[in-house]
């Protein structure tokens, strides 16, 4: 039996049925059924699985909104056997080309929400986390040799085959120079660029009957912006621009390392780096860290994201766990800048609107922000929706619109955050600016780090000083 | 005059060169027994006694790339290697060998496929079918696999055609392409075996 995008679409929650678990839900079993029974990927049905919604990059969240309905009341038999289809299914995503790379993403945002999503459902995300599908050495050498023309062990003094971290799209090997320098070797994965580029174009034509619908355009620009997001982030030379500049941002007295890039040894495929020492958030939460430690990293990497915004015009959308380094000496490790956002004169504008809201604590101005964000009108069937979207903005920002120190340790505002992002999915208000689906990302992902690390820190000093770079002037 | 088997050796590698020579200026098609013969400095009549045409030029030049490609293979390989790993190389080394004739190679896959060609047909087609299949049925081997049964020779053997064929004409730069087709075609290939292999084991009694 061919799954169909009609029960695909059938078996998304509806608003009468939001807090029914999948086990309730044959059609969604039956789905999950067949896909664990298939030996190779239904690479349509697949990719659209992840794509549904037109979120392609956040479908985690939703996912999460899910998942945290199934479990809340199965009972353990029944979870185990619904971990088991969600394996299956992560598994069989991840044989699939450049989803490889979303699914990767989805698993690395996901373990994020330690507390809310079932432990054996984290550990499986967090095996795609930090060890993504391997591409054998034997492929990896042809990458090497294609890109810098050369084999591993005559370009680099040392070069380990096992890879040490999963990158998005590819995967990353510790390596010597010949000079001595200890370096990380990012390496993408063949043609994952181009089979973005042309899954963006399948994709579109398979919306193409739902163009007449409300917000067809603007959906579109959504899934468009997301495929860029993507696209970029497999062109490493752009990324090791990116590097460079946000490089050049730090001194050493703010004890935040960003890696060296090593030009010669890289192409927009194969990206060279230093080597930054560190360990992640899961190893530096082991060692049962004081309060005091958990704020500090909290702080640096608050400061790192405010320096990148307001003195780069760089937007660090990618929060995953593992593009943060907790070093012994207090200094905070950032890597990964494949995902930056350099912004543009438009969005720099709704960053300087949105800034002012948060010092003017407004409320006002904060629902015309969401208005003008979602361009929400005055009809009143959209009372509802802007309701839930000022909400949803209040939720997100609540830590620099709030005096003093803000605890991020209390699950609550998180969850209340996913619960309200996935009605607004249901009720489909999905309409915003472009660049939503990226920016929703980010602050869960924020949100749900520092809720992973306990913080409880005040922002407004870190933001108080960085803001100077702009010249911006709310008075 | 008899000629030595050095001499003859000699003008031999002076036609493939001059051949070479001519598929890349001029493509294989516009290229001609004629211009390869003025070129390796031998009257026309020579070429077809060494070689009865065109396609034959290009499948000595295929047969004799792939020459090397065991050693390139030996070189690379590593200890702990899985099956997969294995095959991909012992692919991927024969296509480094032959990349400078890439071009012009669809002769080849052409000779290699056509149900008109029977085995035989083509002594250098048939060496190469030989020896390639021969290395991986030994790789096979050295992964402690039963010997591979009839249908994974030509399943085998049909997935290394086809990825050849798309190799030649692949437009993605620097074939990129070609080496995910690969390497899905050889987890696709590695994955039937284990299941052909499990089938049997249950069907013993």
């Amino acid at each position: 039996m061919t799954t169909t995008v009609s029960e695909l679409l059938a078996a998304l929650p509806d608003d009468d049925r939001a807090e029914r678990t999948l086990r309730e839900d044959p059609r969604f079993r039956q789905i999950y059924h067949e896909l664990s029974r298939r030996p190779m990927p239904v690479r349509a049905f697949s990719r659209l699985w992840v794509l549904s919604g037109l979120h392609a990059q956040i479908a985690f969240a939703y996912t999460f909104h899910w998942i945290r309905g199934w479990f809340s009341s199965a009972e353990d038999h029944e979870r185990r056997r619904l971990e088991t289809h969600l394996e299956v299914a992560l598994k069989l995503l991840e044989t699939m080309g450049y989803l490889r790379g979303a699914v990767l993403k989805a698993g690395q945002t996901l373990a994020n929400f330690r507390d809310l999503v079932p432990d054996e459902i984290v550990d499986t995300l967090s095996r795609l986390h930090f060890q993504a599908p391997p591409m054998h050495f034997s492929l990896l050498r042809e990458q090497v040799h294609n890109e810098l023309g050369g084999e591993p062990e005559e370009i680099f003094a040392e070069f380990n085959t096992e890879p040490f971290a999963a990158a998005s799209l590819g995967q990353v090997h510790r390596a010597r120079l010949k000079s001595g320098e200890e370096v990380a070797v990012k390496i993408q994965y063949p043609g994952i660029a181009r089979t973005i580029r042309s899954d963006l174009g399948a994709i579109l034509t398979l919306m193409a009957p739902f163009r007449l619908t409300k917000d067809f355009e603007n959906n579109k620009q959504q899934l468009q912006t997301l495929f860029e997001a993507l696209e970029l982030e497999t062109d490493y030379e752009h990324e090791a621009r990116l590097t460079e500049a946000a490089r050049a941002l730090f001194a050493e007295d703010d004890g935040i390392v960003v890696p060296r890039v090593y030009p010669q040894y890289s192409t927009r495929r194969v990206l060279t780096l230093e080597f930054v020492e560190g360990t992640h958030v899961d190893q530096f939460l082991k060692s049962n860290p004081t309060q005091e430690q958990r704020n500090h990293f909290a702080e640096k990497i608050m400061r790192a994201w405010y320096r990148l915004l307001f003195r780069g015009r760089m937007d660090y959308i990618d929060w995953h766990p593992g593009n943060f380094l907790f070093r012994d000496d207090g200094q905070l490790g950032l890597i990964d800048f494949g995902c930056v956002r350099e912004m543009t004169d438009a969005e720099w504008e709704w960053t300087r609107r949105a800034d002012r809201l948060m010092q003017t604590r407004d409320h006002a101005e904060l629902v015309a922000f969401v208005r003008d964000w979602c361009q929400i009108d005055d009809d009143r069937r959209h009372e509802e929706w802007l309701r839930l979207a000022v909400e949803y903005g209040q939720l997100s920002w609540a830590a620099r619109i709030q005096d003093g120190p803000y605890d991020y340790s209390d699950p609550d505002p998180l969850r209340r955050s996913t619960q309200l992002f996935g009605e607004l999915c249901r009720k489909r208000y999905t309409r915003a600016q472009r660049v939503t689906s990226l920016f929703t990302r980010q602050e869960l992902a924020h949100r749900a780090l520092f809720l992973r690390l306990g913080a409880r820190i005040d922002i407004h000093p870190i933001r108080d000083e960085e803001v100077r770079a702009t010249g911006w002037d709310h008075g | 005059m008899r000629i030595t088997p050095a001499a003859k050796e000699e003008t031999r590698q002076r036609i493939l060169a001059a051949a070479i020579d001519q598929f890349r200026q001029r493509g294989f098609e516009a290229a001609t027994t004629r211009d390869i013969a003025r070129q390796a400095r031998i009257a026309s009549g020579t070429v077809f006694n060494y070689f009865p045409s065109k396609e034959a030029i290009v499948l000595a030049l295929a047969a004799d790339a792939l020459n090397g490609a065991g050693e390139d293979f030996a070189n690379c390989r590593r200890s702990g290697a899985s099956l997969e790993e294995e095959l991909f190389l012992h692919v991927s080394s024969g296509l480094r060998r032959l990349k400078r004739h890439r071009t012009y190679l669809q002769v080849f896959v052409q000779a290699a496929l056509s149900p008109l060609v029977i085995v035989g047909a083509s002594g250098d087609v048939d060496a190469i079918r030989v020896n390639h299949l021969q290395q991986a049925q030994e790789i096979h081997s050295d992964h402690n696999q039963p010997e591979m049964s009839a249908v994974a020779t030509q399943l085998y053997w049909t997935l290394y055609l086809g990825l050849l064929s798309y190799w030649t004409a692949d437009q993605s730069p620097k074939q990129e392409d070609s080496l995910a087709l690969l390497d899905q075609s050889v987890s696709m290939f590695c994955e039937w075996l284990r299941r052909e292999s499990s089938d049997q084991t249950r069907e013993e009694p």
